[in-house]
């Protein structure tokens, strides 16, 4: 072993050996977080011998072999053990006691008990993580704490859509920040679940003001573990599922699909302007088709997955260590789609002298994929079942004589696209204690993020694959002089981005006279994020399958401009952070927090940005008067304060464009031309929000029952919307800080913990969340009311309009269906047409009310957990349904009610190909409410020893139940709000999932 | 204690090194992203850029292409629409009929493009005119060219619309709609254009003093023949023969020979020339967009859309042996100069040859220059000045005469002198405006079955969706 791996080993496996005196036993007592407890009493019950932890935690008792030793402190749950040969006293480790609130709770910049907390944060526990298969974390926040809406997606790899106290935002960035162990990043899409310790989801002013421009849309903080003081404990984990497409819209088969079909080529033939091909034949389907394809079945598989976690942490007093190795394996459901993914993580700290710590904490991660498109699912749902998947020569079957809907298999065997990703995080952190209650702390941290993906589009086979009549002979144009078309084209394209964070700062703590404690933090962070883009495209590439994306392998560029390019920029931030928490006797609580950014990315004007926020709290329930009430915790906590979001589309920078060119002289050479095109008012810069909260937090009937309620208004001060400026200015479309955006909302969070008897616990957990969001002024002349979600056959969908939530549909509504089958709409305005005058609005796809119920119960070595989740209130569009061209395939209830001469219909059209206008026929709700999670698990416990080895084996059902309105694949449609939000089309289905687990311990 | 205080001394010395050090950099560190110019940051070559900007314009779709014609010729008896029946071009059936209105996409379109053409202008003479430290007559021909061409913007936008709003600067948005977007009256609009290019004509170089290589940037002599022009539109006849007698004077210009060579390949920037849209066709080509195109033959053995025909009218118009007749009309069945055969299977009897270009025929972009101003015009504009102040009038509508292979008159008339720019100038985008402005247009309208109203049709409707978006500040023309 060389130096190096010994020093390597050195500092993640660390072991501890401590002798046992014979008669007087020496140990240690800490906490969960390893740190030591002062002052908690050991009591030898025999004779009532009575001994006290010194400051590190450590205490010498006189005792024998099988006397019982109670050990206790305020605030921690009592524990009894019995003395034996070969118990270890090192690091006895006192459970924290939940029920009396002082749970630590992981903020920006540091710690806060959650007794003095004057904030809204949730906290979820890493082991409420791990106890259940978790792929993606932001999936498993969903139903977790409330004021979260979380739109997951079961697409390998694709993160889940989170917001935090509804839409405050339509132009800029709509996700939370994430803090990742102090480092500042967008996603937590690749970390390993099984790392984290805790999650902490801040949610108002006060807890957000001290990420300044980064804060308005939340933050979610993951703090991930480190090793404890014991010796070495290594835990395995694993997990194989399978899933598979949790509702199938039933589609016509061939039989209905040529009637339907034949009905509505007649239906148009009929009542178009030309009298003379009423009988028309040409286009009608004939009754015996050879094929009765199922699209769905034909592109979908039973997809396998399967996740191996190892972990080892231990370690002494002086340094501690957590190592772990992730690998997960995940098929899509479509065909051919897959995600690989592997992390590392090494995590340390080291106590270098009694005033000096150091810790890092070092992760490691990749991914590979292999996409495929979800409009697959929008094809596969429109292709005719007369369509064959391959014909009887092996060809793929073709629709183009009577649709322009691709063979869905074709499709996912032409695309051939892969990704790989490479996170690397690293925080390298020192704490050094300057005096009694004034420490130090300085924080370099780097992240470094290198994307890749690759697309292979071999045009031939597309080609070929779009009739049966495609030759390679006809694949290039007859003319000989007409340029040749590339029969493949690589493209490759490289993104890296790479950030530092330098935090350093002080924070003091001081209790005077017993009862006023201060804590203060001040301090200076900066950072510099670079982000880089490289890509190139060569044309006739071979069609090799080994060919590993070689470039160099082509012949030419796509002679296109486009062919390669590449684009850079350096954002940094540097800024002042300060926090003050002042509280007497605990009872009255104050925190003050202040943060100035300052940010090269805006224009200089508005380079420099000031968010703050007050809070104070009172606890009623240390009060006299309230000895006699039925609360034993009673708390009120009210904040104020102004966040931003930076994460602005765009600036409006003067932006000189050139590419206006123009020939001049004899020889008409041409010179570069210029102009400033896109600009007015160079005023861009973050979005300030507004927040209040008001909170409650109470225990009652002896700390069983725990609830937080909380009402908030957010208010987007100056959101940013696009502005039309009438033509005679002769500018494009800008956008400009206009509008003003107000979400409104109630939380309610109740916990019920009840241990029955030692072998029977269980607690319920329930999170209510109502927001309201309403887009409440607009402050400029040249706002015109933005239209949205284009379902791509000219027909939109959405409005953004003042005195209505984003994303609401703006739709014509039926008014009944008239003698001809076809749909009759309201002529809302009178005017006696149908015009976009006539439409209104139907409500958001943003749900107004979020909820989730959680049980868990534990027997003897049993334990179930079942979580829910439903979302309410909101409205999905099925853009699917909508998108018609002609000659698609209908659901077969559709086919079952339509209108007919012999049996009118009342809710279905008349088979038609007309395309249809954008109207509530189309919008359905988007209620559901479904079993997020089901497992039971057993635990396999061998007897107290030195080395012993817990098992766990569990099964899991993740949405066996899902109780819908929508007729669709799924009611989750994450997406952009004017986009494709709340509108199926190309959406991804949600999948049930079963699990086999296994959670081991050595 | 006492160690305590030092420690402290310690750290409040290392945290305000720290802060210091930081602080320092900080300006450095924040130094603004390369990405970005600020607002008044210009160069000698953007200065040239924000210029050469404002010529790109004119080679777009909207100033000079489909809309352009639709207003200018097939609304008025020199040209049909064309094509096929069933395809209207949007709206330029309408324009044909004089059915037209304010949904127009054509009036949209002209107005769009002109306006942005003058936002252009605006740009470059708001950030040439600060620019000290630009060469000296580099920075006065510059801006030359600019009002030079915002003149042209304008006066082509009055043609079409009559009063117009007035914009010189980058809008404040927040300013109530009334400052911004307010008509101005025709007298002020008139002046606007005026003083634009008495600037020009003070400011701007001959066309002999121009280097090779800048050869098609405006000059002396097409700002004093706009100003006649404009002149001319407000009847000023004194200024009229005064500035086009200085052009003629000026020695600068000449008659091509041959008439039909003037719209070939050899005819661009040629003596004739005083301003033209110089297109480049070539690959890639910079050059109008789809001008060619849209006026092509079309259907079997054609080359383009078929729109903007010559008409019926035009053609009977011409007299007994106007070599001008066949240089501006394509027949169905010809050979054309380059050799090329019209076969009979186009669609359309006629085509207009002054668009059609000999290379690059079916690109959407060719070489065609589109002639604005030559020295053609500067005789007739001489010509009916001097019919109002009573000079020689047949002396320069001689010169087209003989040229065209006609006759001498000894007496023209004034409507020998329309005559003579109907025939001269067909197709150069002025008849509508040219019958609106000799008084004659109802007349002559009527006579072929269009609706002109009297009172409505001088002028074409502002765009409706402009007057919406201002909120109705920007007023409708009478009548529409």
């Amino acid at each position: 072993m060389n130096g190096r791996l010994k020093l390597i080993f050195f500092l993640f496996f660390t072991f501890s050996f401590n002798s046992i005196a014979q008669n007087l036993y020496s140990g240690t007592v800490i906490d969960e977080n390893s740190e030591p407890i002062f002052g908690a009493s050991i009591i030898v019950k025999k004779n009532s011998n009575f001994v006290q932890t010194d400051i590190d935690g450590n205490f010498l008792v006189e005792a024998e072999i099988n006397d019982i030793l109670l050990i206790s402190y305020s605030g921690f749950k009592n524990l009894e053990l019995q003395l034996s040969n070969d118990y270890e006293l090192n690091n006895i480790i006192l459970k924290e006691d939940i029920k009396l609130l002082d749970e630590v709770i992981v903020i920006g910049y540091g710690n806060q008990r959650k007794e003095i907390l004057t904030s809204s944060v949730s906290s979820v526990k890493g082991d409420d993580l791990t106890n259940e298969p978790v792929l993606n974390v932001t999936q498993a926040l969903q139903g977790k704490a409330a004021g979260v809406q979380i739109i997951s997606s079961d697409a390998p790899g694709v993160a889940s859509q989170v917001i935090i106290r509804g839409l405050g935002t339509i132009q800029a960035g709509r996700e939370p920040l994430y803090v990742v162990d102090g480092i500042l990043t967008n996603n937590i899409n690749n970390i390993n679940t099984a790392d984290i310790e805790t999650i902490s989801i801040l949610k108002d002013a006060a807890s957000l003001a001290i990420y300044g421009n980064r804060g308005a849309n939340g933050v979610i903080i993951v703090n991930t573990k480190k090793g404890g003081e014991e010796e070495i404990k290594v835990s395995y984990d694993n997990f194989i599922g399978i899933r598979d497409i949790n509702y199938r819209p039933v589609m016509a088969n061939s039989n209905s699909f040529v009637t339907y079909s034949n009905e509505a080529i007649l239906f148009n033939l009929l009542n178009d302007s030309n009298p003379n091909n009423d009988n028309d034949l040409s286009a009608f389907f004939p009754s015996n088709q050879l094929y009765n394809t199922n699209w769905l079945n034909e592109i979908s598989q039973l997809a396998f997955q399967s996740n191996h976690n190892i972990s080892a942490s231990g370690g002494n007093e002086n340094l501690k260590t957590f190592f772990s190795v992730g690998l997960n394996q995940e098929e899509g459901i479509l065909k051919g789609s897959e995600l690989e993914r592997a992390t590392l993580r090494s995590n340390l700290n080291y106590k270098i002298s009694e005033k000096i710590k150091y810790s890092h904490n070092i992760s490691f991660q990749l991914a590979n994929s292999q996409p495929k498109s979800f409009g697959v699912f929008t094809t596969a749902y429109k292709q005719a079942p007369i369509v064959p998947v391959r014909d009887e020569n092996g060809r793929y079957g073709s629709s183009v004589a009577f649709n322009n809907v691709g063979n869905p298999v074709a499709q996912l065997d032409l695309q051939n696209e892969k990704q790989r990703f490479l996170k690397l995080q690293g925080a390298f952190k020192i704490d050094y204690e300057i005096i009694d209650n004034l420490n130090f702390t300085s924080r370099f941290s780097v992240e470094t993020n290198h994307n890749r993906f690759y697309n292979f589009d071999n045009r031939l086979e597309t080609y070929l694959s779009l009739e049966p009549g495609n030759t390679i002979d006809n694949f290039q144009p007859t003319d000989p002089e007409a340029e040749q078309i590339p029969e493949t084209v690589l493209y490759v394209a490289h993104s890296n981005d790479y950030r530092w964070f330098f935090d350093n700062y002080v924070s003091y703590k001081k209790t005077i006279n017993d009862s006023h404690n201060v804590d203060i933090t001040l301090g200076l962070v900066a950072e510099e994020n670079k982000y880089e883009t490289l890509y190139g495209s060569r044309i006739n590439v071979p069609a090799d399958e080994n060919l590993n994306f070689n470039l160099d392998l082509g012949n030419n560029n796509d002679g296109t401009e486009g062919s390669g390019g590449g684009f850079s920029e350096t954002r940094k931030l540097y800024s002042y952070i300060s926090r003050l928490n002042y509280d007497f006797d605990k009872k009255y609580l104050f925190n003050i927090s202040f943060r100035q950014d300052a940010s090269n990315f805006f224009q200089e004007k508005y380079r420099y940005g000031n968010f703050y926020a007050l809070s104070a709290g009172w606890y009623l329930s240390k009060e006299n008067f309230m000895d006699e009430s039925i609360f034993d915790i009673l708390k009120a906590r009210i904040s104020y304060g102004k966040l931003g979001n930076a994460q602005i589309p765009s600036l409006n920078i003067v932006r000189y464009n050139q590419g206006f060119s123009y020939p001049f002289g004899t020889n008409q050479d041409v010179q570069q031309g210029g102009t400033v095109t896109a600009t007015v008012q160079e005023d861009l810069s973050w979005e300030s929000t507004y927040e209040f909260n008001f909170g409650i937090e109470f225990a009652l009937l002896d700390y069983k029952l725990n609830g937080e309620i909380d009402i908030y208004e957010r208010i987007n001060s100056n959101a940013i919307l696009p502005l039309q400026l009438p033509n005679t200015f002769g500018f494009d479309p800008f956008l400009s800080h206009v509008g003003e955006i107000k979400n409104v909302g109630v939380e309610l969070s109740l916990d019920w913990n009840e241990s029955i008897n030692d072998d029977l616990s269980y607690s319920i957990n329930t999170n209510l969340s109502y927001n309201k969001n309403e887009l409440s002024k607009i402050s400029n002349q040249f706002f015109t009311n933005q239209t949205g979600g284009n379902i791509n056959n000219g027909q939109y969908t959405k409005r953004v309009s003042i005195g209505q939530p984003l994303g609401s549909f703006y739709l014509y509504e039926i008014a009944g269906i008239d003698d001809r089958g076809e749909f009759v709409y309201k002529d809302l305005n009178n005017d006696g047409e149908i015009n976009e005058n006539d439409r209104r609005f139907f409500g958001s796809y943003i749900p107004s009310l979020v909820s989730s119920f959680n049980l868990k119960v534990f027997y003897k070595n049993f334990d179930v957990n079942i979580a829910t989740y439903g979302s309410f209130g909101n409205k999905v569009y099925n853009g699917k349904k909508a998108q018609r061209f002609g000659n698609e395939n209908i659901e077969q209830f559709v086919f079952n009610n339509r209108w007919t001469s012999g049996r009118p219909s009342t809710n279905t059209p008349v088979a038609s190909n007309n395309v249809p206008l954008s109207s509530n026929y189309f919008l359905e709700s988007g209620d559901y409410f479904r079993i997020n999670n089901f497992t039971i698990g057993y635990t396999f416990e061998r007897e107290k020893s030195k080395l012993f080895n817990n098992t766990r084996l569990y099964f899991t059902a993740k949405n066996p139940l899902i109780l819908k309105r929508f007729s669709g694949y799924t009611p989750e449609l994450p997406g952009d709000p004017m986009g494709l939000a709340g509108i199926e089309l190309d959406a991804y289905p949600t999948l049930s999932s079963y699990y086999l687990g296994i959670n081991m311990s050595f | 204690m006492k160690k305590n205080n030092k420690k402290l001394k310690i750290l409040i010395a290392v945290f305000i090194t720290v802060n210091l050090f930081t602080q320092s950099c900080s300006e450095e560190f924040l130094d603004i992203d390369a990405n970005q110019i600020t607002a008044n940051s210009i160069t000698e070559e953007q200065a040239v850029e924000l210029v050469n900007g404002i010529y790109n314009i004119f080679l777009s779709w909207q100033v000079s292409s489909f809309s352009w014609n639709g207003i200018t010729s097939i609304a008025s008896d020199d040209a049909d629409k064309g094509s096929d029946p069933g395809d209207t071009g949007s709206d330029k059936h309408l324009l044909d009929a004089l059915n037209h209105d304010a949904t127009s996409i054509s009036v949209a379109e002209v107005w769009e493009g002109h306006f942005n053409g003058i936002q252009r202008a605006n740009q470059a003479i708001n950030r040439i005119q600060p620019f000290e430290d630009l060469d000296n007559e580099l920075k006065t021909r510059l801006l030359g060219e600019a009002k030079f061409l915002r003149a042209l913007l304008y006066f082509r936008l009055l043609q079409t619309f009559g009063e117009l709003p007035l914009i010189t600067d980058t809008p404040d948005i927040n300013s109530p709609l009334e400052e911004l977007l307010s008509r101005a009256t025709i007298d002020e609009t008139f002046l606007f254009i005026e003083s634009d290019l008495i600037e020009a004509i003070e400011s701007l170089p001959n066309k002999s003093l121009y280097p090779n290589i800048e050869l098609g940037r405006a000059t002396k002599g097409a700002a004093k023949t706009l100003l006649a022009k404009v002149s001319m539109y407000q009847e000023k006849w004194d200024n009229v023969l005064a500035l086009t007698n200085e052009v003629i004077e000026s020695g600068e210009y000449s008659l091509t020979a041959n008439y039909e060579d003037i719209w070939k390949e050899i005819g661009e920037n040629n003596e004739e020339s005083i301003f033209e849209i110089q297109a480049k066709g070539a690959i890639p080509s910079v050059g109008v967009d789809k001008y060619s195109l849209t006026q092509g033959a079309r259907g079997e053995g054609g080359w383009g859309w078929g729109f903007n025909v010559p008409s019926a009218e035009l053609l009977n118009s011409y007299e007994e042996n106007d070599l001008r007749r066949d240089a501006t009309i394509i027949f169905r069945g010809e050979t054309l100069y380059d050799g090329r055969y019209v076969p009979e299977s186009v669609v359309n009897e006629m085509y207009n040859q002054k668009a059609y270009s000999s290379a690059f025929t079916e690109f959407e972009q060719t070489g065609k220059n589109i002639r604005i101003l030559r020295y053609a015009e500067v005789l007739l504009m001489n010509a009916e000045a001097a019919i109002h102040l009573g000079g020689d009038v047949s002396g320069p509508i001689n010169q087209i005469r003989s040229r065209a292979g006609l006759n001498q008159l000894n007496n023209p008339t004034q409507l020998d002198v329309w005559n003579e720019r109907r025939w001269e100038l067909a197709f150069e985008h002025d008849r509508y405006f040219d019958l609106v402005r000799q008084g004659r247009a109802a007349t002559v309208l009527q006579s072929l079955g269009k609706p002109f109203v009297i009172g409505k049709h001088e002028l074409f409707p502002i765009p409706q969706q402009q007057i919406d978006l201002s909120n109705g500040i920007l007023t409708q023309n009478p009548g529409w």
